[in-house]
């Protein structure tokens, strides 16, 4: 087990390092480039000359092999530099947005997944064709709602004239539930329906006619059966969907005046903040790499013939 | 001159006017004026002002205030040298007490007012007023500190006694009294100049003497601000000169519009910025006042780039300026907000002429004058000459208001006249480096906002924002010079005696137009919006607010 775990941290810093380079790669090929956008806007309305001093200061001008080097290695101790559009240290935009983020995406998977058993249990469970169709149609209704629109209508019901819940200088909880709403919704959407379709499968397994047979009742034979088998499927999507929780945080934060890794990637995607948009890579990759791997040890948990497997490997 | 700036007082009397008959609101005309507190009520002191802005701040050494939710920040923070009345546009003391300039305008001496303090207990004194200037003046190669643009021929600073400084400049630089007014003349603490320009971003470095005091913040998401206590020195003529009415404000970032004017008109805030026109009724009908400052520079328009072969041509700018109906624009996109433009210079501006019969629309006559410089129609309907269609582009705005729909509604409008004009978003660099390249842009959108004649050396001059990119400026790619404009500039910028000045900004204003060179469509406003509890918002002179003298209400 600890080789297995120590090949995967070895596969991680790979594709961390493989991540690095090639979003710096392509930060470079895009035309200009941070300080040319920061100090050529008419904002500042500098001259000519002024903008050519200060290219030299920021030595944005050396050669390339050079700035990725002198960044990796600024990377590698840990020094972030600093973030040109918002002129702070990176260190400090990463530690005021990450938490924010991974608070809002994790309370967003959670629901996300509870939603999504809800239905596909219901769906299943529920005692008229008509309103199993009804909950199975569901996930294509949720799925293509745009989180724009659905998180001005949760905004214009919910706080403007009902006036339940402030957008505005709420409190910490109060804060966070139109928000998680927001982004669970399309994210059960196809969470939802794999589960659905792998319950489908499931039931018309053997086992599933045995348990029936048995006298199990139809809770009885979806939880114990039919359900475990079909769990596994998902969670591996719900992994996968961890990076467009991330994605679908840009709007939600942008909707919500929610400062998160959304919003600050999105900025620092437009003026290309090199700086921000490495660390924000390099940390997305190790949070999208660290949850795949919770996934992969979660398999034997749920899954026991795994955990067999795994032993007669060792 | 005196006669153009009363017409313009009059025309925003007028506009309030309107509203205030219509909607019944009375006070909204004296709070529309931003004039000092004399409202029907005595100011009541205590509670917080939620406002809420669209974008969050950015970097916050003063020169770096042009960006309107920095210089949001910055005007409650920070003091400056003096005090630009805006409705005079006179020169007051506010950190100088009295200031004295020699013949050639080559050097200011400001004797400080004693006992003022920085919100870190040191005093401001001669030497840290001179550090200030010096940097902003000069810059700070170290340090990565970029000039002050409104600081012209900068030499240096002299500390005469511990509360009086002397500025010494290298050329005549009349403009500068007004510099020290402005947004970007913040006096800040020598900390604050000690550490480097990029760290800048973090509000809570930013140490001033300002009626308010930065108490937290969460970078992009929130900005807390608490009123000084020991503050006793607000704009010398003013009546009130003790602390803030207000205890503190909190601004919240909240980039969506729907949102902000929600939440306004729930009364979750109290105070938003950032209004498009489309949306003025909604807040309007619910009987909130809204405010709409001009920005008295010059105003929103698009520049041509001569260099480009395409409107290289006098009789094709003129053709084009002809070919453009202004009126069409304001009127569909825009409220009584947003004044048609009859000057390339804001008439709110000192100096400002009234040029309307140079900016008319006639559709005729633009065709006329394409014929002559030799453009017929192609089979297309696009005119065309030597095999070249008069194919222009342009790259949308952000900052400027609906300018992705005017930009489209100028499209059609030369259209209409044979001319196609591509509209375009495009990212931060590949637009950055474009409109550097007169043949890729041959048009920009341009406009500026400051209180005194300097601005049109800025936009236009090629050493500093070069608008029509000209040989020897931001371009190495053109060839243009317009040799009798920027002697015209130079001029403006080292005319000492005030009437003199004033007439070389019409004389620009005149030539620029008789170019082409630049077709201004509306003076730019700064729109906010507050409940009607918000008493006493007031705006400095190019439409920053100013929260010292605002009180809420009881509500």
């Amino acid at each position: 087990m600890s080789r297995y775990i120590l090949s995967r941290l070895g596969q991680a810093l790979l594709v961390l390092w493989i991540a690095f380079t090639v979003s710096y790669l392509l930060l470079q090929a895009l035309p200009g480039d941070a300080i040319l956008i920061k100090f050529q806007n008419p904002e500042l309305g500098l001259g000519p000359e002024q903008i050519a001093a200060l290219r030299e200061a920021y030595g944005v001008d050396s050669p390339l092999w050079q700035q990725y080097l002198h960044t990796l290695g600024n990377f590698l101790t840990g020094q972030f530099g600093y973030s040109v559009v918002g002129s702070v240290p990176v260190a400090h935009e990463l530690l005021a947005n990450l938490p924010a983020t991974a608070r809002l995406a994790s309370l967003g998977l959670i629901l996300a997944t509870a939603l999504a058993l809800a239905i596909a249990f219901l769906a299943t469970l529920a005692p008229f064709a008509w309103l199993r169709g009804a909950l199975q149609s569901i996930p294509a209704l949720f799925v293509s709602i745009p989180v724009f629109w659905l998180g001005i209508m949760l905004i214009q019901i919910f706080s403007f004239r009902l006036k339940w819940i402030s957008v505005i200088n709420p409190g910490e909880i109060e804060g966070l539930i139109l928000p998680v709403i927001t982004l669970a919704v399309p994210i059960s959407a196809p969470l939802a329906q794999i589960l659905l379709r792998n319950i489908d499968e499931a039931s018309t397994q053997g086992y599933v006619a045995v348990a029936r047979a048995k006298g199990a009742s139809p809770t009885w034979v979806l939880w114990k059966h039919v359900a475990r088998n079909a769990l596994l499927p998902t969670l591996t999507i719900a992994g996968i969907l961890f990076g467009e929780l991330l994605a679908g945080a840009v709007i939600t934060e942008t909707v919500f005046g929610l400062n998160g890794i959304g919003g600050l990637t999105e900025r620092s995607v437009r003026f290309q903040d090199t700086s921000v948009i490495q660390a924000v890579v390099v940390f997305s990759a190790a949070a999208f790499v660290l949850v795949n791997l919770a996934v992969d040890l979660l398999y034997p948990v749920f899954d026991p013939r795994l955990r067999k497997a795994k032993g007669v490997l060792a | 001159m005196v006669q153009f700036k009363e017409a313009a007082l009059v025309r925003s009397i007028l506009t309030l006017d309107r509203r205030t008959a219509l909607k019944g609101l009375a006070g909204a005309l004296l709070a529309g004026m931003a004039m000092p507190a004399f409202a029907q009520d005595a100011p009541v002191t205590g509670g917080t002002l939620i406002y809420l802005e669209q974008q969050a701040h950015t970097n916050l050494y003063p020169p770096a205030g042009g960006f309107y939710p920095n210089g949001g920040v910055l005007n409650q923070i920070t003091d400056k040298l003096t005090y630009q009345n805006p409705q005079t546009l006179e020169i007051e003391p506010w950190l100088a007490e009295s200031w004295e300039v020699n013949d050639t305008a080559t050097e200011y001496t400001f004797k400080l007012r004693p006992g003022v303090t920085f919100s870190d207990g040191t005093p401001l004194d001669a030497k840290t007023v001179a550090l200030n200037y010096d940097t902003f003046g000069l810059g700070n190669k170290d340090l990565k500190y970029p000039v002050s643009e409104v600081i012209n021929n900068y030499d240096r600073a002299e500390v005469i006694d511990d509360l009086t400084v002397r500025f010494h400049f290298k050329a005549p630089s009349p403009g500068f009294l007004q510099g020290t007014a402005v947004i970007g003349s913040g006096i800040v603490a020598a900390s604050t100049l000690a550490r480097p320009y990029d760290e800048l971003g973090d509000a809570t470095k930013i140490i001033g003497t300002g009626p308010f005091v930065v108490e937290s913040e969460t970078l992009g998401k929130e900005l807390n601000l608490k009123a000084r206590e020991d503050y006793t020195w607000g704009p010398v003529k003013f009546a009130h000169q003790g602390r803030a009415y207000l205890d503190g404000i909190k601004y919240i970032i909240t980039p969506e519009d729907s949102v902000r004017i929600g939440a306004l008109l729930a009364g979750q805030a109290d105070a938003i910025r950032q209004i498009q026109a489309y949306d003025e009724p909604q807040v309007v009908d619910a009987g909130f006042p809204i405010y709409a400052p001009g920005t008295r520079g010059l105003n929103n328009a698009i520049s041509f780039r001569p260099d480009n072969p395409l409107v290289a041509d006098l009789r094709v700018r003129q053709a084009l300026l002809l070919a453009t109906n202004r009126k069409e624009i304001v009127d569909t996109l825009f409220s009584a907000n947003y004044p048609l433009a009859t000057s390339i210079l804001s008439s709110q501006a000192a100096g400002y002429v009234d040029l309307s019969d140079k900016l008319v629309f006639d559709q005729d006559k633009a065709k006329a004058l394409f014929a002559e410089a030799g453009w017929t129609p192609g089979a297309d309907g696009i005119l065309e000459k030597d095999g070249s269609k008069l194919d222009l582009t342009v790259y949308v705005s952000l900052p400027q208001p609906q300018n992705e729909g005017v930009l489209q509604l100028l499209a059609q409008q030369w259209a209409q006249v044979g001319v196609k004009l591509n509209v375009l978003a495009g990212d931060a660099g590949s637009r950055t480096l474009d409109l550097l390249d007169p043949l890729k842009t041959p048009v920009n959108v341009t406009m500026v906002g400051r209180a005194d004649p300097d601005v049109i050396k800025s936009a236009y001059y090629p050493k500093n924002r070069d608008w029509l990119l000209q040989k020897g400026g931001s371009s190495d790619k053109t060839n243009f010079v317009d040799e009798k404009l920027n002697a015209l500039l130079e001029g403006l910028a080292a005319e000492t005696n005030r009437e003199k000045r004033l007439a070389i900004s019409g004389e620009i204003q005149n030539h620029v137009l008789d170019q082409a060179y630049t077709i201004p469509f509306f003076e730019e406003p700064q729109a906010f919006a507050t409940a009607p509890y918000v008493n006493g918002l007031e705006f400095e002179a190019v439409g920053r607010p100013s929260f010292y003298n605002t009180w809420l209400a009881a509500h």
